[in-house]
């Protein structure tokens, strides 16, 4: 499909999860449920659709908490969609991320059979997101949606991850995170990064030109795919005692330490990137949103300043690959919007506490398979596109065996040895977020209007 | 290392990091000439002029266009870093556009207009070898890493200092390599 004319983008039929940034400081709930019934199902849904044309209405930068609904593919079929819209789904949303285990490197502590129950199984079948910048207004929005569901008996509760930013204000390894998003394009954001060209609305908006001159592919009819986005969330609990544990064993002193710590990530704590600050923390770069994004890494092809192993250089290598003709990395992008759960290991701790810590990863884009997965599987799982075959993230591939992690520094490069996994995949689950109006088609699906 | 201890689940057998992919066209009767000529004209870009080792699209080990069938067919073989599957948007959307010229004079294409037109072009071309193996291991940036150092280190023994030099314990292992290097 070739789009002749350029639409403009209906940012009030878009979910906000998607193009709204997450307010900061923020506190999150994430509930799963069950639906037993398709008509209380519906109806959930239209009192839910009604919440989100509520919330609208407030605009993006009212301060109060905010709403996303998504769907499981088991989900949409338990609200009834028919047979052939669900089958017009792609096939990995259809599977489901459980059963892309194997290719997603989700195997040995974390594959599904360890998984915290319900997740990767059919009982899933909406997640609904709030996010607030404090606990009182996630209270009041978290209570209005749970009227809305408290007199449907067969809409049951099945999973619920409260979440919150750390007092310090980063993850439990001691970094900022979210600061690496694409400009979008029509989004209304301010634009972060002067060193590439926003991306195109479609590769994180169904319905729009993408980077390829396409419409990503949309599941029919056509009001249930426009303006819906795919989300990707998975919990991932991290291991920082470990964390720690193997940095004091590599480095000669503290300040190594951190240095050995930015490179893994390619940032410093506060945020600041390597390629903009190759030698020390600069906490007032870090804490700059006009700046702290704006770079690429044509002037570090070695890796000098940020290694190409670098967890932030893996997962988004901007122009280091632009000689290559092999990728283009535009296609590979994605809308981060994950959130922190667990309490802080307290500072100078190496040994396990017992707790469970770590971040929700939210992903959000139009192509669960070149967005999500290929970043995953390409660039953080395997080392093949820097030419580090052996080699995987340093921070979080999630791999079995340890890695090594070559760190670029004149005259002789550092290699760390047999970096430990530090990541476990406690479950995920692929979903889609709808549209305003396609939530509004999902409810009232007893008169499926097939599209002609 | 061989063909059968990786995945075939995908079209393109892979093997350490590379990937096989051959490609099966039909040329369009009358278009001949054409195609040859485009061949030709190829072989002269940079990058394909022998001896060149530049080629535009960095992670390809080597690739080979042949006529074949008194020049009413036509073959594309190549191997790449990386798995077919999971790059092909990205060849579609600009490397393989590099060899418009010739595919233009093979049946079936019209232009690649988009993903899907491009996706259903190459996969209705390609064939899974039924072997493939490969003689060397390693990635194109890593014989490329090891090349420079290949050089870097010959001209270290054509220094009349370096036995001297490699004389040092912690450089034993270069001083095994320096006999027949
Ligand atoms: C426990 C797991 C993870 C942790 C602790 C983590 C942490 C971080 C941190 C600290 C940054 C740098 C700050 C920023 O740019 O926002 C970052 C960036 C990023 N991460 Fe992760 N991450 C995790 C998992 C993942 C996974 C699984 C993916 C993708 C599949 C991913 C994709 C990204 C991307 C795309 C960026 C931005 C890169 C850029 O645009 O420069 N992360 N992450």
């Amino acid at each position: 499909m070739t789009i002749q004319q350029q639409r403009a983008l209906e940012l009030g039929d878009i979910q906000s999860g998607a193009l709204r940034e997450r307010p900061a400081p923020y506190v999150g709930r994430y509930l799963l449920l069950r639906l037993g019934d398709a008509e209380q199902g519906r109806e959930l849904v239209r009192r839910l659709h009604a919440l989100l044309v509520e919330q609208d209405r407030h605009g993006p930068s009212d301060p109060q908490a905010w709403l996303t609904v998504a769907f499981t593919h088991a989900g949409l079929a338990a609200l009834g969609v028919p047979q052939s819209s669900l089958d017009s789904f792609p096939a990995e949303f259809r599977e489901g991320m459980a059963a892309r285990a194997e290719q997603l490197g989700d195997v040995g502590p974390s594959s599904p059979e360890h998984w915290e129950p319900p997740l990767g199984s059919d009982a899933v079948h909406v997640a609904v997101s709030v996010l607030a910048p404090d606990a009182p207004s996630l209270e009041a929005v978290a209570e209005r949606a749970r009227t809305r569901y408290a007199d449907l008996p067969s809409v049951e509760v099945v999973w619920r991850q409260d979440c919150y930013q750390l007092s310090t204000g980063r993850t439990s390894f001691g970094f900022k995170d979210g600061i690496g998003n694409p400009d979008v394009e029509g989004s209304g954001l301010p634009l972060r990064n002067r060193s590439e060209r926003p991306i195109k609305t479609g590769e994180f908006i169904l319905g729009y030109p993408d980077e390829t001159g396409s419409v990503a592919p949309m599941p029919t009819p056509e009001v249930l795919g426009r303006n819906g986005t795919f989300l990707v969330f998975r919990k991932l609990r991290t291991d920082v005692a470990a964390y720690r544990r193997y940095l004091r064993d590599r480095a000669r002193d503290r300040d190594e330490e951190r240095l050995l710590g930015a490179k893994m990530v390619g940032r410093w704590p506060s945020g600041a990137p390597l390629v903009l600050a190759p030698d020390t923390e600069d906490r007032d770069l870090g804490a700059d949103p006009s700046r702290n994004n704006s770079f690429g890494y044509r002037d570090d092809l070695r890796g000098f300043k940020c290694p190409a192993g670098a967890h932030a250089r893996r997962a988004n290598p901007r122009d280091a690959l632009e000689d290559e003709n092999s990728v283009n990395v535009r296609l590979h992008r994605m809308i981060r919007r994950g959130t922190s759960y667990g309490t802080a290991l307290p500072d100078g701790v190496l040994e396990d506490d017992g707790q469970d810590r770590g971040i929700v990863f939210v992903f959000a884009g139009a192509h669960l398979d070149r967005q999500f997965e290929f970043v995953k599987t390409q660039w953080i799982n395997d080392g093949v596109f820097i030419g580090v075959p052996g080699e995987s993230d340093p921070l979080v591939s999630g791999a079995q065996a340890p890695t090594d992690f070559t760190i670029p520094h004149v005259p002789i490069r550092r290699r760390l040895r047999d970096l430990p996994p530090l990541v476990v995949t406690r479950g995920g689950e692929y979903c889609f977020a709808p549209g305003l109006r396609a939530l509004a088609w999902l409810s009232g699906l007893e008169t499926p209007q097939e599209e002609p | 290392m061989t063909a059968a201890d990786e995945t075939t689940r995908r079209p393109g057998v892979r093997v350490g990091s590379a990937s096989e992919f051959s490609l099966f066209f039909r040329v369009i009767p009358g278009h001949a000439e054409e195609i040859r000529a485009a061949l030709t004209a190829l072989q002269r870009t940079p990058g394909y002029r022998p001896g060149d080792y530049e080629m535009a699209i960095a992670s390809i080990h080597e690739a080979r266009f042949v006529l074949f069938d008194d020049d009413t067919r036509l073959l594309f073989a190549t191997s790449f870093d990386g798995s077919w599957d999971a790059y092909m948007e990205d060849f579609a959307a600009g490397p393989l556009q590099l060899f418009d010229a010739i595919f233009q004079h093979t049946d079936g294409y019209a232009g690649l207009p988009d993903v899907s037109a491009v996706k259903d072009f190459i996969l209705g071309a390609q064939v899974t070898a039924a072997a493939y193996a490969r003689n060397y291991p390693g990635t194109v940036k890593e014989l490329r890493r090891a090349n420079r150092l290949r050089e870097a280190f010959d001209t270290v023994l054509d220094d009349p200092r370096a036995e001297e030099a490699l004389g040092h314990p912690a450089l034993k292992p270069l001083l095994d390599e320096a006999a027949d290097a």
